[in-house]
């Protein structure tokens, strides 16, 4: 018996200030265990979208809807919709100076445990945890004890997400190119760490350019993404024909 | 002026130059009398009318069982000082080597605090110090003898009661004599209903080599005033290194005035607050460079929510003659509500022409990229937003070499 996760219907939003229309009649089905990849050419809006399933103030949902577990997503802040088990590994995660790593997680940790009822970890028992997290993503003690992303080099902070996706352990992990400016090593990492965490209850969705990551993390469904709505869905075979023939099959303007 | 009519007796009016002193702050009082929104030194931060006309000296000694300082029990050892409503309660018992503390009547009878009194200052430009000295009742006098390290802070706790509208005069003389290091710490608290205006002058001696590490909390009743003058001089290689730390008050004002008087010698004034209710804090600084070689650095920071008030008023004076000297001043406030409101004015005064100074102003809210970040990860947006401000504070308080005493000094913002 399938279990939906995510359902997405006929999604529309935009930019909250100006109220420019980015996402146009969106419909995506997530199910528990299933793996997505959403491609599609640079300003399409796929960092829009997961924004969106986020619940950042920036951007508006002007029509359709959201539901995760069946429970509408529209009416709750980003830090309950992270609570509820959604991670988002952003495009360009943020440096927050004065706060470092360790302090920044423990509260993560925490605020997330908190909220599921359950017993906060105290400073030992979440150090524990830390350090056996952070052995698995070769992420040092210093780095933990610097500022949280603070002159962190592109690899350190996609590692960084990604420890973060171990601790937190969500449900829905949104992986937001975190593949960009990673060397081989740092991408083995990063896929292996979330091979670690997918199982049969939890879920993914994927944005990328590149065949490398899917090749590591295989997508069962990969869409493409263009002019604020999928236009086409097929599975990794459609990803290779993209990386041969690139976009222009499939936007707007060649239909 | 009705602040001066107070029908109160003072200790000393058998010592001529003691009393000759008064009668000459209460001349100067009388003519340059309180600040006004056109007086330029506190146009940000003048008192209204009827603050300053209600406050009367508290004669009645003041019995105190202690209990009323339990609240600040400090986390680390201390040579504890109190004042309790203005007056002096308490000297600590059994000393550390190389410190004298006495009450400022006793120095004074005996003359010892003769070469310090009013000596660091022009009553006419400051007319809350000549108050103060024209009401010189209480305070101490307290010196750290030549090569002393002491190994623990003086701590100095002034709390007040409610009850009547106090007015509390209080002057204290620091002295660190040549080679000697020292801290001081002064916590300012009361009663949540207390009305009180505290006026504070202390002048402070940095003797050749020696070093001052000078940290003030203050956190007060919403309705209390509170006025500080730090009157320093530092002679040749010695350093004073300070931070004051502003919390609620209806309006609270540090004014630190240091004169770096021979080579070598260097201040640090840094400074915090944070306000939410409607007070005002004003932080003011007056670093005068009057020999080469000398340094100071200013950061001070603030955060205000409400309709609070953030003042900073910062001046760097070189001398002539101050050649290769280092001025340095920055003053940062995060804003986080259209009623709150930040004034700063930076002064530079620079007449020596090989110097390094520079000085500069930021204003803005919380990034709410790194709040989104937050979010996302879990963190409530209440608690991210404190995890900020925080942070944000922090940078001035990692300038306390002891961790201890800034965490300590961190707890009541
Ligand atoms: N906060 C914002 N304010 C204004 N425009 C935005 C904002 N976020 C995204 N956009 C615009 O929306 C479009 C989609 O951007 P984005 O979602 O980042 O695309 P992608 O991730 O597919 O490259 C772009 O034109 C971008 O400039
Ligand atoms: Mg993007």
């Amino acid at each position: 018996m399938t279990q939906k996760l995510l359902e997405i219907k006929n999604l529309s939003a935009g930019i909250a200030e100006s109220g420019k229309e980015i996402i146009k009649g969106l419909n995506l089905t997530i199910n528990a265990g299933e793996t997505h990849a959403i491609m599609g050419p640079n300003g399409a809006g796929k960092s829009t979208l997961s924004y969106v399933i986020t619940g950042k103030s920036d951007y508006a949902v002007t029509g359709g809807e959201m539901l995760f577990e069946g429970q509408n997503l529209c009416t709750l802040k980003p830090e309950e919709r992270a609570a509820l088990g959604i991670f988002l590994s952003m495009q360009s995660p943020i440096e927050i100076p004065g706060v470092t790593t360790q302090n920044f997680l423990k509260h993560s940790v925490n605020a997330v445990r908190k909220y599921n009822n359950l017993p906060e970890l105290d400073a030992a028992e979440f150090l524990k945890l830390l350090r056996t997290a952070a052995k698995e993503f070769d992420v040092s003690t210093d780095m933990l004890k610097r500022e949280i992303n603070v002159g962190f080099s592109g690899g350190e902070k996609k590692r960084m997400e990604i420890l973060q996706l171990s601790l937190l352990q969500p449900k829905l992990a949104i992986l937001d190119e975190a593949d960009s400016g990673l060397d081989i090593d740092a991408l083995k990492i990063v896929a292996n760490g979330v091979n670690q965490w997918h199982n049969q209850n939890n879920s993914l969705l994927i944005i990328t350019h590149h065949l490398d990551l899917l090749k590591r993390i295989k997508p069962d469904f990969v869409h493409i993404y263009s002019d604020g709505h999928i236009v086409k869905t097929g599975d990794m075979a459609l990803a290779e024909e993209l990386e041969t023939s690139g976009y222009k099959n499939y936007l707007k303007a060649s239909v | 002026m009705s602040l001066l009519k107070q029908d109160i007796s003072l200790f000393g009016d058998n010592i001529p130059w003691f009393e000759g002193l008064r009668e000459k702050a209460r001349k100067a009082f009388e003519r340059i009398g309180l600040p006004t929104a056109k007086t330029e030194a506190w146009k940000y931060s003048y008192f209204k009318e009827d603050a300053l006309n209600k406050p009367q000296i508290d004669e009645t000694p003041h019995e105190c069982d202690g209990h009323c300082h339990d609240a600040s029990k400090l986390p680390f050892a201390a040579v504890e000082l109190k004042y309790c409503n203005g007056k002096l309660t308490h000297i600590a018992h059994d000393l550390p080597c190389g410190i004298i503390i006495r009450p400022l009547y006793e120095a004074t009878e005996d003359g010892e605090i003769k070469p310090y009194l009013n000596k660091s200052f022009d009553m006419e430009e400051f007319p809350f110090a000549a108050l103060n000295t024209a009401f010189l009742d209480e305070g101490l006098f307290i010196v750290i003898t030549a090569g002393t390290i002491l190994n623990m802070p003086i701590y100095l706790h002034y709390h007040q009661h409610s009850g009547m509208n106090r007015l509390c005069n209080i002057r204290n003389i620091i002295v660190i004599e040549k080679g000697a290091k020292a801290t001081l710490i002064e916590d300012f608290d009361g009663e949540s209903d207390a009305r009180y205006f505290d006026n504070i002058v202390n002048e402070i001696y940095v003797g050749t080599g020696a070093i001052l590490q000078h940290y003030k909390r203050q956190n007060e009743a919403s309705e209390a005033h509170h006025v500080a003058f730090n009157s320093v001089q530092v002679k040749s290689g010695g350093k004073y290194e300070s931070l004051i730390a502003h919390g609620e008050c209806a309006l609270a004002r540090t004014e630190s005035c240091v004169r770096l008087t021979q080579e070598n010698a260097s201040a640090e004034v840094n400074g915090v607050y944070r306000l939410a209710q409607n007070g005002v804090s004003d932080i003011t600084t007056n670093i005068r460079h009057l020999a080469p070689h000398t340094d100071s650095d200013q950061l001070v920071k603030g955060v205000l929510d409400g309709k609070a008030k953030g003042v900073f008023q910062g001046q760097i004076h070189i001398a002539p003659d101050a050649q290769q000297t280092t001025g340095y001043q920055l003053h940062r406030a995060l804003v986080l509500s259209d009623g709150a409101e930040v004034d700063c004015k930076p002064e530079l005064e620079i007449f020596a022409d090989d110097v390094k100074c520079s000085h500069g102003a930021t204003s803005g809210d919380l990034d709410a990229e790194q709040l989104f970040y937050m979010q996302a990860r879990g963190i409530p947006l209440a608690e991210a937003r404190q995890i900020l401000i925080e942070a944000y504070l922090n940078e001035v308080f990692e300038k306390v070499e002891d961790t201890a005493v800034a965490e300590w000094l961190k707890g009541r913002l």
